[in-house]
């Protein structure tokens, strides 16, 4: 899941999806709590978001590629991250010494994070601790984090890519 | 000045909090909500402000985009007179601390931006303190806020539940009992395992 455009080939692995967020029309949240209380599990905003939130729950492996902006992600993502509420439940579990959500049919992830941009230490500090954080929200098992420039993301994602056709 | 920067503005919790800001105030307090286009307005009205306060939620671990993007135009168009930048975020968990990594943000923005930072209140269980009894919790560590905005005697301030985890468990279970029930949702069909289609 890329908040740019990104020359991949997949081929004919049906297991294998590519999203594009730049190319889709995905609505801010707007925090109505609807997802958990009216109609769970479901968005009540019906844009392309709604088709993206099952891909990410059901996914076991993910790369996420995104540009960082003041040690977060930059909009695209971080807009599609806030519509993914629903694939949790409203109810609290303690998880890792913590309060979270419990999770609906959501798959442990392998993640890889490729953050583009040209970040600063002080940014790529940040962002690990946010990933450390989304971590126990997004159910990461295991997680990894590349910061490149943007002009190094095709090959990275086309490098971690390979790595799942082994 | 304060700006609310919670995608729900008119109905949240940061407006809540940001009332009660107002009530122990000394200095004139006037009150915005971020729109998707009213980022230009804003950023011309903090000129004519000595402090900001920003009060808004904890999004997916850091800044509700709504106000990412306010940020963003505010780094492109910055105003000539840098008012200080105070925070009030609050978080739905029982752990302010979850709230750090949205701080840490809005810290490295003002450094890169050279405005300076106020004061920072971190509160936890935001979603529901302020209709508990421990509503008391909140409206003190508030109090302080502002006080610390008005003798500028900046400070970091946070406040939650005290509440064991378990026990925070529970309570968020009924309060979410009783919000389903607003839309005759029961708690079963809540806890439906299944995403959007998958019956
Ligand atoms: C899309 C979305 C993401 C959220 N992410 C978090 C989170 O990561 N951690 C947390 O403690 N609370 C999270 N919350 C809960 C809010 O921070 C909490 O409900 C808060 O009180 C909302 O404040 P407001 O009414 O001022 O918007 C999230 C809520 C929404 C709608």
């Amino acid at each position: 899941m890329s908040d740019r455009p990104i020359n991949v080939k997949i081929g004919e692995n049906k297991d294998i999806k590519y999203i594009d967020l730049s190319s889709m029309k995905i609505a801010n949240c707007v925090g109505c709590f609807g997802c958990w209380t009216k109609t769970p599990g479901k968005c009540v905003i019906r844009d392309d978001a709604a088709k993206v939130y099952p891909f990410i729950a059901e996914s076991s492996s993910v790369i996420y590629v995104s540009h960082v902006k003041y040690g977060g992600y930059d909009s695209v993502m971080k807009t599609m991250i806030e519509r993914a509420i629903p694939i949790q439940q409203a109810f609290i579990r303690i998880h890792q010494g913590e309060t979270h959500h419990v999770q609906r049919n959501v798959a442990t992830k392998d993640a890889v994070i490729i953050a583009y941009g040209n970040t600063d230490s002080e940014e790529q500090e940040i962002f690990r601790q946010l990933v450390e954080r989304n971590a126990r929200n997004m159910n990461f098992g295991k997680y990894e984090i590349v910061f490149v420039t943007e002009h190094e993301v095709e090959k990275t994602v086309q490098n971690e890519f390979k790595k799942w056709e082994k | 000045m304060i700006i609310n920067g919670s995608p729900r503005a008119p109905k949240s919790n940061s407006r809540k909090y940001s009332e009660i800001f107002i009530k122990y105030s000394k200095l004139q307090c006037d009150y915005f909500n971020i729109t998707k286009s009213n980022h230009h307005e804003l950023i011309a009205e903090m000129e004519k402000y000595s402090d900001v306060v920003i009060v808004f939620p904890l999004y997916a671990d850091s800044l509700p985009v709504g106000l990412l993007n306010f940020l963003k135009n505010l780094e492109t168009n910055l105003p000539k007179n840098r008012p200080v930048i105070s925070i009030l975020i609050n978080c739905g968990f029982l752990e302010y601390e979850q709230n750090c990594v949205a701080v840490s943000m809005i810290r490295y923005f003002c450094r890169h931006n050279n405005l300076p930072m106020g004061s920072v209140l971190m509160l936890g269980s935001g979603e529901a303190i302020l209709d508990t009894p421990f509503r008391y919790i909140a409206v003190r560590a508030i109090k302080r806020l502002s006080e610390s905005v008005n003798k500028r005697n900046y400070k970091d301030l946070t406040a939650t539940m005290p509440l064991p985890k378990w026990l925070f468990k529970m309570a968020a279970r009924s309060y979410w009992i009783r919000y389903g029930k607003k839309f005759g949702v029961s708690e079963k069909e809540m806890k439906r395992m299944e995403i959007e289609g998958n019956m």
